[in-house]
């Protein structure tokens, strides 16, 4: 390991200019990389949220007692498709219109105490099953009438599938298109130093001898890279957080429902970028060398 | 038994084409062998299989009566530190000084740095190039870099010393300084192999020499004389 290191360091003192090259390069591409998954998790997250936010609203009869209403909301709480129910007593709902209203004193003075309808607001998990929900609940006992913007909501959900689907294409294409630039920039180190390998092959050396130096250098090459961009991404989403940009929790990438809170998806971002780093410069690495070890 | 053996070997590199033709030659431990004849005529591809950079398309080369197309890939540098190869094109290590170009040959092998530094400076000497020992192969002349070649292929001091046209690139006072070289390598009782189409060192030497022509061996006969082709056209 000793003379591993030796000779590495006596080789990026003699290829300074390569040396830099490489690592500008893959840092570069390591950054660019991280701040993708950055604005597809932002994305997801922004999207996620505004699904949070669509909800239907069932209003009841007057003669519909509010003991009723509670029976009904204890039902729907237990149902798999619900995330949350809200219950809007009379009371509640006139001291809401008050506050909306209260810069008009003639509005606000031909309503009475009594004529706003007690209501539930029904949040679901998934935006798809609002639809459900209303065509059940319209039917039900009780219910004057169920709001719910469904043009809305159907485009919403239309755009949003889009945007999973993009999302998710590009995520995985520019995955494959950074691996690619890393494993070639590797591949252009080895193949500069292509007839040197060749004639330490033709005077006695092993497999082994001629792949560890060049495996080390790319894999330190891909560690380093990928820690320097890391330290770059923290830093950009440090200032994100300070700004008020970045939100305390974000979507976990692609998997509804899951929430991580944003220092802890900075260090699985980091801890992805390092594994690949390591990974790529590794199998890079050792792939390159591969058509020189047949001499 | 023969040092080195290549029995009724061939090598075709394309249909129809044959670099070797059903070649035999057997050379034993200690001795001296020009290999001479025209640019194409074999010489290189003989070479080539000694140290298995290819492998021959029929028949078989055998070190020490040990087929080498058979040896595993594992064994291959086992061989080629028993075979000291000395290139016309040098071959040398351009991104490494004098003495790492050396210490190459001694660290492929595992050697401790005590023996790379006692060991590197001597075979410099004997090339007479220790006053050049941090220089850089650009910093040298052809001369100087056939004989760092050649002291890199005499540091693990090897049972034979192969040498495809090394003075091929040289001027005549350099190739003097390296016949001189690889004579006193020989007489150390190393085998030298050496290909060449160089009539005046051939000559002047009075070794064994193996003729090849368009893939077959013509003539070989110890203390041999060689005349390119339009001479020997002549004088027969």
């Amino acid at each position: 390991m000793h003379k591993l290191w030796q000779s590495f360091l006596i080789n990026i003192r003699r290829e300074k200019l390569l040396v830099v090259v490489n690592l500008v390069i893959m840092t570069v591409t390591f950054f660019v990389l991280g701040m993708f998954l950055n604005i597809v998790t932002l994305s997801q997250t922004a999207l996620r949220s505004l699904e949070e936010q669509a909800q239907l609203t069932v209003f009841f009869k007057d003669e519909f007692l509010e003991d009723q209403i509670m029976i009904m909301k204890a039902e729907l709480e237990t149902d798999e498709r619900v995330m949350e129910v809200k219950y809007v007593s009379k009371e509640a709902a006139f001291r809401i219109f008050t506050e909306i209203n209260k810069d008009q004193p003639v509005l606000l003075e031909s309503i009475s105490k009594n004529i706003l309808p007690a209501s539930l607001e029904v949040k679901s998990k998934e935006l798809a099953d609002l639809t459900g929900l209303v065509s059940e609940l319209e039917g039900r006992e009780g219910v004057e009438e169920v709001k719910f913007y469904r043009d809305v909501i159907e485009r919403f959900i239309a755009w949003s599938n889009a945007v999973y689907v993009v999302g998710l294409i590009l995520a995985l294409l520019f995955i494959v298109v950074s691996y690619a630039i890393v494993v070639v920039t590797i591949r252009l180190t080895i193949n500069s130093k292509g007839s040197e390998l060749e004639v330490l092959k033709l005077v006695g050396a092993s497999d082994k001898y001629v792949k560890a130096p060049l495996v080390f250098q790319g894999t330190f090459f891909g560690f380093v890279s990928a820690a320097s961009s890391s330290v770059l991404l923290v830093l950009l989403s440090l200032g994100g957080i300070s700004a008020g940009i970045m939100p305390s929790k974000v979507s976990f990438f692609f998997i509804p429902g899951a929430k991580l809170e944003t220092s802890i998806y900075m260090i699985v971002l980091v801890l992805v970028l390092l594994l690949s780093g390591v990974l790529l410069g590794f199998i890079g690495s050792s792939v390159a060398i591969k058509k020189y070890l047949k001499y | 038994m023969p040092q080195i053996e290549f029995k009724n070997v061939t090598k075709e590199y394309e249909p129809g084409f044959k670099a070797l033709d059903d070649v035999s030659l057997c050379i034993e431990d200690g001795e001296f062998v020009f290999l001479v004849g025209p640019s194409g005529a074999g010489k290189s591809t003989l070479i080539k299989m000694l140290i298995r950079e290819e492998l021959p398309s029929e028949g078989e080369v055998l070190f020490n009566d040990v087929p080498i197309a058979g040896l595993p890939q594992r064994e291959l540098p086992n061989l080629r530190r028993k075979i000291g190869v000395v290139f016309q094109d040098y071959k040398l290590l351009n991104s490494k000084n004098v003495f790492e170009n050396v210490a190459v040959a001694l660290e492929v092998v595992d050697s401790p740095d005590e023996v790379i530094k006692n060991v590197v400076p001597n075979v410099l000497s004997m090339v007479g190039l220790a006053e050049k020992m941090f220089n850089f192969p650009k910093q040298l002349s052809g001369g100087e870099k056939q004989r760092l070649s050649i002291a890199r292929a005499l540091a693990h001091e090897p049972d034979v010393l192969v040498a495809d046209e090394p003075t091929g690139m040289i001027d005549p006072k350099s190739t003097e300084e390296v016949v001189e070289i690889l004579e006193r390598i020989n007489s150390l009782g190393t085998t030298i192999l050496m290909a060449s189409h160089d009539q005046n060192i051939v000559n002047k030497l009075k070794k064994r020499v193996v003729r090849i022509e368009e893939g077959k061996i013509k003539s070989d006969k110890k203390g041999g004389r060689y005349y390119a082709q339009i001479v020997a056209k002549l004088l027969n």
